[in-house]
């Protein structure tokens, strides 16, 4: 008796899944640079606990999250696929604005899911599928990057930024240039 | 201020347990019900190669009209704009038109936080004091700019 194909895969169990993520999404990135993977049941809050704690460094920070020596961080890269782009990019943007000054990279590839199922039934051999999801891989950096790389974001000067960055002029003005964001930002910190 | 006006039957019950005094306070702390309507996002701009993804269209008939644009509308780059929910989809033509392609067009993605304005109604606005009022929120919204890239 052969499955039917609609319900072949409710003799199977899943019992491992890989993703293989693009190696180099981003060009340039030391090893050692501070990975967030967003999966899909992270807490935003959590994310953003320990990456402000980890770029604001130990002694600005509220959290004392961010041990080890060596300071403040300048750069973070946050990648999500399938079902977790949608908060990955909200944690990017949450992130720009509670660290202001951020030039952004990001990134869209797909990534190759090989996932191995095994048969409930003895003697039927398990099978193996693949299947491409969608990642983002986005790199904010506190220092300059590339301007023609595509995918960059100069950083955007925010009404509601930190209060680091000082704002004389007004919200009106702010206001407008940031509804448009075609002009490239002429000055920065 | 009265008993009669509490118009949620949960509160009531309530009252006897955990308000000693009596029933007024527990009338003043009921929430009253607002009706929630989500106002529009505000208008982008629009030029010819601009797409705007959403989840109500057929998602092939989206895929579909970027590849009109690229091929027969004659125009080198769109830009591919999702907003919420939509991102993913936005993300998937991007996607999908790239590797259609066999690797002619690239992709240029950009993040931005889109704010949406929530009016709130008040249910009954002859006997709840409430008033209408309006609250803001952000969402996240991606832009994919499809390319062909100039030689």
């Amino acid at each position: 008796m052969e499955p039917q194909p609609a319900s072949f895969l409710s003799n199977f169990k899943r019992v491992g899944r890989r993703e293989d993520p693009d190696p180099h999404p981003i060009p340039g990135l030391p090893a050692d640079i501070l990975h967030m993977r967003v999966k899909e049941g992270s807490k935003i809050r959590n994310l953003l606990r320990f990456a402000t704690a980890r770029m604001q460094g130990p002694g600005q920070g509220g959290g004392g999250g961010g041990g080890g020596g060596g300071g403040a961080l300048r750069q973070v890269v946050f990648t999500g696929s399938g079902r977790s782009l949608t908060k990955t990019i909200t944690c990017v943007e949450i992130l720009k604005r509670q660290v202001g000054g951020l030039h952004q990279v990001s990134k869209l590839c797909n990534n190759t899911v090989s996932e191995a199922w095994e048969s409930l039934r003895k003697g039927v051999p398990g099978v193996t599928i693949c299947r491409t999801v969608p990642a983002l891989t986005i790199l904010l950096s506190m220092d300059p990057l590339d301007p023609q790389e595509p995918g960059y974001q100069p950083p955007q000067r925010d009404p509601h930024g930190p209060p680091s960055q000082h704002m004389a002029p007004g919200a009106k003005r702010v206001r407008l240039e940031e509804g448009n964001r075609e002009l490239p930002s002429t000055s920065s910190v | 201020m009265t008993d009669g006006r509490a118009p949620g039957a949960a509160v009531l019950p309530q009252n006897p347990l955990t308000s000693p005094s009596g029933g007024l306070q527990s009338v003043e702390m009921d929430p009253v019900e607002y009706t929630l309507r989500k106002r529009l996002p505000r208008k982008l701009p629009k030029r010819r190669n601009d797409v705007y993804v959403n989840m109500k269209t057929d998602f092939r008939a989206q895929l579909a009209r970027c590849q009109k644009l690229l091929e027969g509308g004659g125009h080198r780059e769109i830009c591919v704009h999702g907003l919420g929910l939509a991102i993913n989809r936005a993300i998937n033509i991007a996607l999908q038109l790239q590797a259609s392609s066999q690797g002619a067009l690239q992709l240029a993605a950009n993040t931005s936080t889109v704010e949406l304005v929530d009016d709130l109604e008040p249910d009954d606005p002859d006997e709840a004091p409430g008033e209408p009022m309006t609250r803001t929120r952000n969402n996240s919204a991606i832009h994919i700019k499809v390319y062909y890239p100039s030689p």
